[in-house]
């Protein structure tokens, strides 16, 4: 039977989905009884479902044409280096 | 050919031509039958999902799994549809954020993480699309459809089937590789979905069930809200599986069990060895078929179509003219061979069904399946493929062509198409929207620059995104010269004991308005040291995969992983007082 310890060292793997089949089982068994884990994994998987969805630091649409062409002007004045 | 052949008629209106793979099985006309009648059931039909919508899961599925030539189909099919280009081109690079609404994202991601990995699906990935309304008859739909895009893929690797368009340079999506990370263990057992009761009066289907399993097994009960894709399976099963022409009825049999295990499915393990048992197969010798066919006692012909099924089923891009041969050496003849990969095509259909809707085992498991490498696991897994020195493909190699001869005009359709995937690297960083802008700038221009470094072993995103990455901590430097970023080892501990120990809500995206949700995973992310937080753009934002993130940020793959870690745990530390249970109550 694995400890919490065990579990924490091997959770950033575990979040991953990158871990061995016999691995897996014996972090789910851990998972299965210890509810401080369960909260933590649960809670962690979720922080990262919050982020990747968020649609965070977004640029906004009407800013995204004035900067290209600003882009745009500074590359048309200078020759790219071949 | 009979151009009556009814079949045909129906394939040939939906595509307006008669695809390629269909034309290389015309030998065998009643796996024809079999596969033109299931994809009409589950594609060429009115249903909750529009056509359009279903060629977008179709074309998400190929271009994720590196299929250039399906991808291409699936594309050129939505065009028709009347959809802009410039759309599709969003969509297949980064369709997270190509305007998708929140929904339609979902049901892709879904999708996705059925099709590349079907055990890793469980009852949480159904409830959530629930949250997102999505009514059971339609997640039932993008099963079917996920399904069938195997069978199809199957079929025209199996058959090397020549493309219906020359395929075109189609991205691969932004797949969220970290998606299994939404699996957790399997709280609840399936069925997902409820099913309406199966009257067995109403369907014809039934009698072929009851000749072939004794019984209506679990995984088309649980269709029930779908007779006509019920019947176009046993339909396939009756055509596929149970007619004696080519192969044997038990050579089959043995190709669905080997399959299914190489999947990790162990439903149909369970359930084809019952019934081998019922053919005269001893249960133990369909035990070993699933753990290693070679040692199962089999004569050498039947080793070698397992070979061939396994070989297609599990390592696809490496199947080709040599599997072939093999079995025409053998003594197979084209029937059988072209056999072999239907039922191989059916077996990853009749799968990936089943993880999609939770069906139930008839039977319990006698055997434990052996651990799945991930190669097999990720069946068409385009990573392996990548490893081997190819490029991806990237929709961006046209723009830089053309920049690279001379034409810098060339060059603004890729800030246009990047340039929110810099901003937004950029602004997580800096924290600053000026500041992020200017740093935008310089990203740009240093691409310009240097395009001639970009040596296309990455997608130009990519790089572009490490670019990004690299020069927003450029700017942290500078403003803060006098302080250093702190590239050091962390302390031991650093941010890897929990102390927030509160469950989160079931669903904390509810808890919020989106743009209040925005806003506080933006505060989140910028409280924490920037080491961390470059780590969480570049890979969970932008979503490099760790080699790649490594490789940005020139560290090792261990240094990476654990500084990726500590970010999210750090993050998770300063969202929960946010998203606990009880937090929206708190605050209220």
């Amino acid at each position: 039977m694995i400890s919490c310890a065990d579990f924490m060292a091997a959770i950033g793997d575990y979040l991953e989905g990158d871990v061995a089949a016999e691995v897996r089982v014996q972090l789910e068994a851990h998972l299965s009884h210890c509810s401080t884990c369960q909260v933590v994994y649960d809670s962690a998987r979720k922080t990262i479902i919050v982020l990747t969805d968020s649609g965070s630091f977004d640029l906004p649409e009407s800013a995204s044409k004035p900067i290209t062409e600003k882009i745009m002007a500074r590359i048309r004045s200078q020759q790219r280096p071949s | 050919m009979d151009q009556a052949f009814t079949p045909l008629v129906a394939c040939r209106e939906y595509f307006g031509y008669f695809p390629a793979v269909y034309r290389a099985q015309t030998i065998v006309l009643r796996l024809l039958e079999a596969e033109i009648s299931l994809e009409a059931s589950i594609l060429y039909g009115d249903s909750s999902l529009t056509h359009s919508q279903k060629e977008r899961l179709l074309l998400m599925l190929a271009s994720g799994e590196g299929r250039s030539d399906a991808a291409t189909a699936h594309y050129e099919m939505l065009r028709l549809f009347g959809e802009p280009e410039a759309e599709l081109d969003r969509l297949v690079t980064d369709y997270r954020h190509c305007g998708l609404p929140a929904p339609e994202v979902e049901l892709l991601s879904f999708t996705l993480k059925l099709g590349s990995h079907g055990p890793s699906v469980g009852a949480a990935d159904i409830e959530r699309l629930r949250q997102y309304r999505w009514a059971p008859e339609t997640i039932m739909e993008a099963v079917l459809i996920t399904a069938w895009y195997w069978f199809h893929a199957c079929v025209s690797i199996g058959l090397g089937a020549s493309p219906d368009f020359p395929p075109a340079a189609i991205a691969r999506p932004v797949t969220a590789t970290h998606e299994e990370s939404n699996l957790g263990p399997d709280w609840k057992a399936g069925p997902y979905l409820s099913a309406p009761e199966l009257v067995p009066d109403q369907f014809p289907a039934i009698s072929v069930f009851r000749d072939l399993f004794g019984f209506v097994p679990n995984v088309f009960r649980t269709q029930a809200a779908r007779p006509e894709v019920i019947e176009a399976e046993a339909e396939a099963l009756r055509l596929v599986l149970c007619a004696e022409d080519d192969l044997s009825r038990r050579q089959k049999e043995q190709i669905l069990i080997a399959v299914s295990a190489a999947n990790g499915n162990s439903y149909f393990v369970a359930l084809h060895s019952e019934i081998l048992s019922a053919l005269g197969v001893p249960l133990e010798t369909s035990d070993r078929i699933a753990q290693d066919h070679r040692r199962a006692g089999l004569d050498e012909t039947d080793v070698a179509v397992l070979d061939f099924a396994l070989s297609l089923a599990a390592d696809p891009f490496a199947f080709g003219a040599g599997d072939w041969a093999k079995l025409r050496s053998g003594g197979f003849k084209d029937e059988q061979i072209i056999e072999a990969v239907a039922m191989t095509g059916l077996t990853k259909f009749l799968n990936t069904v089943q993880f999609g809707i939770g069906a139930v085992p008839d039977f319990e498991s006698r055997i434990a399946l052996p651990a799945i490498p991930r190669k097999i696991a990720h069946l068409f897994d385009t990573r392996h493929r990548l490893t081997e020195g190819e490029t991806p493909f990237d929709p961006d190699a046209d723009a830089i062509a053309k920049v690279r001869s001379g034409d810098s005009d060339a060059f603004e359709v890729l800030v246009t198409r990047h340039s929110r995937r810099v901003y937004r690297t950029l602004l997580g960083i800096l924290g600053s929207p000026e500041e992020a802008r200017d740093a935008m700038q310089d990203t740009f221009l240093k691409a310009y620059q240097h395009l001639d470094r970009f040596e296309g072993r990455s997608k130009f995103s990519t790089w572009l995104v490490s670019i990004a990455g690299n020069t927003g901590l450029q700017v942290l430097r500078d403003r803060k010269p006098l302080q250093s970023l702190d590239y050091g080892g962390a302390d031991a501990d650093e941010g890897l004991r929990p102390r927030q120990i509160r469950a989160w809500a079931d669903d904390p995206e509810q808890l919020y308005s989106k743009s209040e949700t925005r806003s506080l995973v933006e505060q989140g992310v910028l409280k924490l040291p920037a080491k961390y937080r470059v780590v969480l753009m570049l890979r969970d934002i932008e979503q490099l995969s760790i080699e790649e993130t490594a490789a940005a940020l020139n560290l090792g793959v261990p240094a990476l992983k654990s500084r990726h870690l500590r970010g999210r745990l750090m993050l998770r530390e300063v969202l929960t007082p946010h998203f606990a249970a009880s937090a929206k109550e708190e605050t209220t």
